[in-house]
């Protein structure tokens, strides 16, 4: 039973990773571009970026908030190898082939938690002793490093589990641009307080950042980054001079907001997004699929 | 060549590959999956007092202010953008400050739960850092925790007539390295080791970030250092109004 499902959860990754690849071959339309894999920062955030160009962003965004929850909790909660994969697989088809994002720029933001899942992973696989025990050990001096392959076995159970859930919040995030989700946290009846505050503080990062990459290009131009030194202290500059214009700006766009009839509330205009019942009909099938499996592979 | 000794090598061999390509060092936000459920619900419920207690104080303090509102927000995107720069570093690595010890220094530890609270979701949506499971748990360790033990430092620092910037030192770091033993406890509370349970774990915790975590603690030490100098130079009637001289931003006074 296990070899089969093994089988066809193997088949299903190898098939999601062509067609994304295809669609991605068809789509670039004479373009290239090359985007290394890795834990990079640009001036801007790649992620809400992809949000706004995912061609899912159409979908009904309470849909894709609740599936990527109910999923992250099935994935912590079921704590099975074989739904981990299954969530792994969905979440990469419905971000790469049905999302239209590239393999290289997915890989680069699913790659980009790797240093903790490994050190993490590492000190739970891996334990000390004075003693020669355990199934495979490693002599350090006067200590011992050993684990075993129930350990090695757990590591790599969790390592999938995470990238599952990682997946499953990517999927998320990768579709949904930030306005949308807190609009979703607002129909959850999270505070009003807060929901207005995230509202704001998410368009005053943009600004921020506008006015950090100026600064930032204004010393380097003038070798404020020369050596680690200066660095420190071109840093603590920026960062203490962006902190005096964030908040004459803040005093600046109150008045504006005031001058809009601003009365201690924000309301967007949202674009209506309607369920589609065939997604969600998908949803609740994958779902019960991966009962199943929970059910068959226990 | 013993099988396992072979074994061995190859697992030594392809970390070294991967950190050989991945130089990070900003590694302490819990990922998403990581924690089982019940760590998962229990940090979150042991974070909800402080979370309360920082809504109402802010809610109490816009009630009475409504323009403080803007001012609230753009402190929170001050500290988000603080935590997602670049910092400058020895080896190269790409590494982030936390800056809630800056935010605890400069706005009080109650308002910092909620903007941290804030921060870290927008963290999990737009950097991949943490993660909406883990959110209980990072909170926790970043945004109370760590601000506290800042800001608690910072005023017996003041108290016990410590010079003002070897405080200011000792409050980022200090409260740093707090946030990164809490988090390495709250790993090990999840993964205890077999034999030894959660102290032995936490040890193994400690050690695995350790090389990544302590010179990015003084680094954060001396940048807010840098940054309060510079601010009390030129910006001594801004630092008035967000209540940095009396202690906390419940004080504020807008202009």
């Amino acid at each position: 039973m296990r070899e089969i499902i093994l089988f066809v959860l193997g088949v299903l990754a190898v098939v999601v990773l062509l067609m994304a690849v295809v669609g991605q071959h068809h789509s670039q339309d004479g373009k290239h571009h090359h985007h290394k894999i890795g834990h990079k920062h640009g001036e801007g955030f790649v992620i809400d970026m992809h949000a706004y160009a995912s061609k899912i962003r159409g979908w009904n965004p309470t849909f894709k908030v609740s599936l990527a929850t109910v999923l992250l909790i099935l994935c912590i909660a079921l704590n099975n190898p074989y739904v981990s994969v299954a969530v792994l697989i969905a979440m990469a088809y419905l971000t790469m082939v049905k999302g239209g994002l590239s393999v290289n720029e997915y890989l680069s933001v699913l790659m980009i938690p790797i240093a903790f899942i490994l050190l993490g992973t590492l000190a739970i696989a891996i334990e000390f002793s004075f003693d020669p025990i355990g199934q495979y050990h490693l002599h350090c001096g006067f200590f011992y490093i050993y684990t075993s392959q129930e350990k090695l076995k757990e590591m790599i159970f969790l390592i999938l589990k995470v990238f599952a859930a990682v997946s499953a919040l990517q999927m998320m995030t990768l579709s949904t641009p930030s306005s949308e989700i807190i609009s979703v946290m607002r129909k959850a009846h999270v505070p009003k307080l807060i929901i207005e505050l995230m509202n704001i503080i998410y368009r005053y990062i943009f600004i921020l950042l506008d006015v950090y990459s100026k600064m930032k290009n204004s010393a380097d131009s003038r070798q404020g980054y020369c050596d680690f030194k200066t660095s420190c202290y071109t840093f603590g500059g920026i960062a203490g001079n962006m902190l005096i214009i964030s908040l004459k700006k803040a005093n600046a766009y109150y008045d504006a907001m005031e001058a809009r009839c601003y009365d201690g509330e924000i309301i967007f205009l949202e674009e209506e997004k309607k369920f589609e019942i065939n997604q969600i009909i998908m949803a609740v099938i994958f779902v019960a699929v991966l009962f199943l499996l929970w059910g068959f592979t226990k | 060549m013993k099988l396992s000794e072979k074994r061995i090598i190859t697992l030594v061999a392809a970390f070294a590959l991967v950190f050989g390509v991945y130089p990070v060092a900003n590694a302490m936000h819990i990922m998403e999956g990581y924690l089982p459920v019940q760590y998962c619900i229990v940090w979150g419920v042991v974070c909800l007092p402080f979370l309360v207690r920082g809504y109402f104080s802010i809610k109490k303090v816009v009630s009475q202010n409504r323009k403080s509102i803007t001012l609230f927000a753009m402190v929170g995107a001050y500290i988000f953008i603080i935590s997602s720069l670049k910092i400058p570093s020895v080896t190269g690595s790409c590494s982030h400050m936390t800056g809630t010890g800056l935010g605890a220094i400069l706005f009080g530890p109650t308002a910092v739960s909620i903007l941290g609270l804030i921060v870290l979701i927008f963290q999990a949506i737009l950097l991949a850092h943490g993660g909406l499971t883990t959110l209980g748990a990072n909170t926790f360790s970043m945004a109370i925790a760590g601000p506290l033990v800042s800001y608690g430092i910072y005023i017996l620092c003041k108290k016990v007539k410590v010079n003002k910037r070897v405080g200011i030192f000792l409050a980022a770091s200090i409260g740093d390295l707090f946030t990164y033993c809490v988090t390495s406890f709250q790993l090990a509370a999840a993964y205890p080791s077999d034999n030894g349970g959660i102290t032995a774990s936490f040890l193994k915790f400690l050690g695995v970030f350790a090389p990544t975590q302590i010179p990015l603690a003084i680094i954060e030490g001396i940048l807010t250092v840098v940054i309060m100098i510079m601010l009390e130079s030129y910006a001594t009637s801004e630092l008035i109004d967000i209540g940095y001289l009396k202690g906390e931003i419940n004080n504020v006074k807008v202009k």
